[in-house]
């Protein structure tokens, strides 16, 4: 059967045909390539790299940026493809953010000539894979504390220190690490091969099976100094990548709970107890109906952030509120969907378990739900509830 | 050289067909999709193309819904797009399609016609050969694979016997089997280009052809039958009786 992707307020019609056009090429990518692969992929625990190639070969790759060989999509666009990918695996569109917004967006906005020229074309074709180091082993929602320190030594800048929780770090050609140059987080790109620098990668994961996760580790590790993103200083550099990340999970999250929605719909639908479809009992339609308000609602959210992306109206709060609600209501959607497959929903033939375990990461990368509630209640309130150190 | 490309948009293959009141309700088709033969006629002339020149114009005959198949070829690299506007498409009878398709190649002036060796919703595979009669072009069916030299086409079929490879030259028509080839992908530059690419579109009388009479119509759509239930058999007793009928009914034992 096509997949129907469940779009109860018609958002479908809101959308331009380019639009349309670009969700539809990655829809019928992720069916093709994607959902019959993805058990495989997350049972041997790797991300295929016949799909770096074929999201390089779509074009798709850091989807809003303009020049240097990058598509120039709107921003609905990129949610859409966001949307898409995560309904084929939170893992494959990890790897698209990453790459996108987290490794090409700082060397487009804050990089050199220099730099823009000789990375993002390689980038947004997939021949180079990016990774973005910010978080480290005791610094995760508090990043400024960072401990990651970089020297100037006259031709070279010497780094030390370690990053954790890295997406794409072990399969990436280049990193962009903020560590502290004198005591202001500073952007700097790592190369594959610089010397002092490795990313062994993290195992034993129960989430994100599918996606490469790593940590990433300089020991006196030389880099030229042109290597230095050079328009951008302190946490406002590695928080505007991760505003255009946190967008793009809005919308993913609705993909992947719309896969969830579709499994449990149709598995109500043939499931028979009682001598009737299991569909036809009141707690169920409960469930659905639930499920289906929540999707329609998270869609609203995700189109109107992205008008407001595209005409640059918005503020980062509003990127927190939509994460963190689409983000939530998705791990409950899949939960409930697991629930509604009873024991089957437990077997890898169901996309829902799957899902169940990449969202509990998904709610907690990216500003977690906790710290996107203290954004917005500093937003209310004017008082931050971050630290108990009354400083800005 | 201008190869055109006929292409029809019919319910996808995934889709679920229902009737009602004997006609296939069409407003219940989830998707519509560009006949599968049809895209291996795209692809084939999109390689030519590329191996030998020339540009690739998509014609399509049906409703203003077939103008999105249209945009969906110039986003693979289908150069210029003609959609000739008939809203009922049904109420046509084949040889009047024929004569619209015929005379849309002939308003593009392409002497080198790829079709679908027929379209997945009618299965009738008789627009290839009408429109080359019509053309009074040569046409070659089950087509896997052209390649051109000059004015000369040399094209691969299967036939019983093994494959055949038969040259002819234009005017001439290629009716696609589905073959080896591998279909491409569009990409978002395709998709940002089909955006500048507008299609001609024209009505039937403005190429000349008429439509108002059909010397075919079709009564009623049914669906297939369902099949019969399957039978259950439980239990040891009922060995012998699943036995008997496996070997005498089913003949497979």
């Amino acid at each position: 059967m096509a997949y129907e992707a469940l779009d109860f307020y018609d958002i479908d019609s809101l959308l331009s045909d380019e639009e349309r056009m670009v969700r539809d090429m990655v829809r019928d990518w992720v069916d093709e390539k994607v959902i019959p692969n993805i058990e495989e992929a997350c049972r041997d625990g790797v991300f295929p790299d016949e799909w770096r190639v074929d999201l390089g070969e779509m074009g798709i790759l850091g989807a809003p940026l303009k020049g240097y060989g990058c598509p120039g999509l709107s921003y609905i666009a990129y949610g859409l493809i966001c949307q898409e990918l995560e309904r084929g695996d939170s893992g494959v569109r990890s790897f698209a953010s990453v790459q996108g917004s987290l490794a090409m967006y700082p060397i487009w906005d804050f990089g050199s000539e220099e730099q823009k020229n000789h990375y993002l074309p390689r980038m947004a074709t997939g021949e180079w894979v990016g990774c973005f180091g910010l978080t480290e082993p005791d610094y995760g929602s508090n990043p400024g504390d960072m401990i990651t320190r970089a020297e100037d030594k006259g031709d070279h800048y010497l780094l030390n220190g370690a990053k954790m929780w890295i997406t794409n770090g072990t399969i990436a050609d280049l990193a962009v690490v903020w560590a502290k140059l004198d005591g202001v987080i500073r952007g700097f790109i790592v190369e594959k091969g610089d010397p002092g620098f490795t990313a062994p990668e993290m195992t034993g994961k129960h989430s994100l099976k599918a996606s490469v996760t790593s940590e990433l580790v300089f020991q006196d590790c030389r880099i030229p100094k042109d290597r230095i993103l050079p328009d951008v200083k302190g946490l406002k550099g590695p928080f505007s990548c991760l505003n255009n990340a946190r967008f793009g999970i809005s919308w993913g999250a609705v993909g992947a709970a719309q896969s969830c929605f579709n499994s449990a719909k149709e598995y109500a639908l043939s499931r028979i107890q009682f001598d009737h479809p299991i569909a036809s009992f009141q707690l169920v339609q409960n469930k659905l109906a639930w499920m289906l308000r929540e999707i329609t609602k998270a869609q609203l959210l995700a189109y109107h952030l992205g008008q407001k992306k595209d005409d640059g109206t918005w503020i980062p709060e509003h990127i927190s509120l939509a994460k963190m609600n689409n983000v939530d209501i998705a791990l409950e959607i899949a939960r409930m969907a697991r629930d509604i497959h009873g024991a089957n929903g437990i077997l890898d033939e169901y996309p829902v378990m799957r899902h169940m375990a990449n969202l509990e990461s998904v709610k907690t990368y990216e500003g977690t739900h906790d710290i996107h509630n203290l954004i917005l209640g500093r937003h209310i309130t004017g008082i931050q509830a971050f630290t108990r150190e009354f400083t800005e | 050289m201008t190869i055109a490309v006929l292409l029809k948009q019919v319910p996808d293959t995934t889709s679920k067909i229902s009737v009602s009141g004997g006609r296939v309700d069409e407003s219940a088709v989830s998707k519509w999709s560009m006949s599968p033969y049809d895209e291996y006629a795209l692809e084939s002339a999109l390689q030519l193309k590329e191996s030998g020149g020339g540009d690739v114009v998509a014609i399509t005959c049906g409703p203003a819904r077939a103008a999105k198949m249209l945009t969906d070829a110039a986003a693979v690299g289908a150069d210029s797009l003609l959609h000739v506007l008939v809203e009922d498409l049904n109420a046509l009878d084949s040889t009047q399609v024929q004569a619209i398709l015929a005379a849309a190649v002939s308003h593009c002036s392409a002497q080198v016609v790829f079709c679908g060796k027929q379209a997945a919703d009618t299965n009738a595979g008789s627009t290839g050969p009408g429109v080359a009669h019509l053309m009074g072009a040569s046409c070659v069916t089950m087509v896997s694979e052209v390649a051109s030299e000059g004015d000369s086409f040399t094209a691969m079929r299967a036939s019983s016997g093994g494959d055949q490879r038969v040259a002819v030259s234009a005017p001439c028509l290629f009716a696609f089997d589905k073959g080896t080839t591998e279909l491409r992908r569009p990409n978002v530059r395709g998709i940002m280009m089909a955006k500048k690419k507008v299609a001609e579109t024209l009505g039937a009388s403005d190429l000349g052809v008429d439509t108002s009479a059909s010397s075919v119509s079709v009564d009623s759509h049914s669906p297939p039958p369902e099949k019969p239930p399957g039978q259950r058999f439980e239990g040891v007793d009922s060995v012998a009786v699943v036995v008997s009928k496996l070997r005498d009914e089913a003949n497979v034992i």
